[in-house]
């Protein structure tokens, strides 16, 4: 099945050593969401980058390899997603969040197949 | 409680490079011994043996931790920049070369590699010859 629609796509910038309560804040950050009943979250780790601090973060250099990007993108109605921003508001201490109005294509596999 | 956020980096990074350079010290200082006492002669078979297992490691275990297994930053750091690198900093050398040729660098890779070995002896020579000046 194929739906469209307007959505739109929220995209986290933080890095993979911040944390939440002791757990990796991307995946708590997906946890939430999941629980919040958001159509889908994906994970993506960059291999280079810099932020706020103008830091280079590096897959290339062993030493600056630490702290490597994680961008979480989420992408949902309207609604849902201003649902996630206090929640993301609460937990992102140092980050980037943006907001795209986007249109959205889903494909849908019927109940009975899946 | 204060809701804890922010960076774990200075602190179990600290701690875990410590524990994991002191361990790969011990290996290198026990492997070391075992391949040069088996094989003495001319060549240091022992470093060649540790610097070579070492860039096999960190290669193997850099991609192990970034692209398929996901564990915390420290974690790598202990084994990369601690165990490996204490236990051989040749590891370090050849990783970072390793990927400027990813990369096409050819010039930087070969610049690195012959680089760090002809400054090396040349720094040897100087401190050889600073230290005979005392």
């Amino acid at each position: 099945m194929r739906m469209e629609g307007e959505g739109k796509l929220l995209r986290v910038f933080v890095g993979e050593s911040d944390t939440w309560h002791g757990r990796p804040l991307y995946e708590a950050i997906v946890a939430r969401v999941r629980e919040e009943g958001l159509a889908g979250a994906t994970v993506i780790r960059g291999i280079e980058g810099f932020g706020a601090h103008s830091r280079i973060h590096s897959s290339r250099i062993l030493r600056l390899s630490q702290d490597l990007p994680i961008v979480i993108e989420l992408v949902d109605t309207a609604e849902n997603i201003d649902r996630v921003l206090p929640i993301l508001d609460e937990m992102v201490s140092e980050g980037l969040v943006t907001l795209e109005r986007v249109e959205v294509i889903a494909y849908r596999a019927p109940a009975k197949d899946r | 409680m204060p809701p804890l956020r922010g960076h774990i980096v200075p602190d179990v990074t600290v701690v875990g490079i410590a524990v994991a350079g002191a361990c790969g010290a011990l290996a290198r200082y026990g492997l070391e011994g075992v391949v040069s006492r088996r094989w003495p002669g001319a060549f240091p078979w022992g470093t060649f043996v540790v610097n070579i297992s070492g860039a096999f490691l960190i290669g193997l275990v850099f991609v192990l931790l970034t692209e398929r297994v996901s564990v915390d930053p420290w974690v790598r750091s202990s084994i990369t920049i601690g165990f490996l690198g204490a236990y051989t900093t040749f590891s370090t050398l050849s990783f970072e070369s390793y990927r400027l040729l990813e990369d096409g660098a050819i010039g930087l890779a070969l610049a690195n590699t012959l680089g760090s070995l002809t400054a090396g002896l040349a720094a040897v020579y100087l401190g050889v010859a600073a230290g005979r000046a005392l």
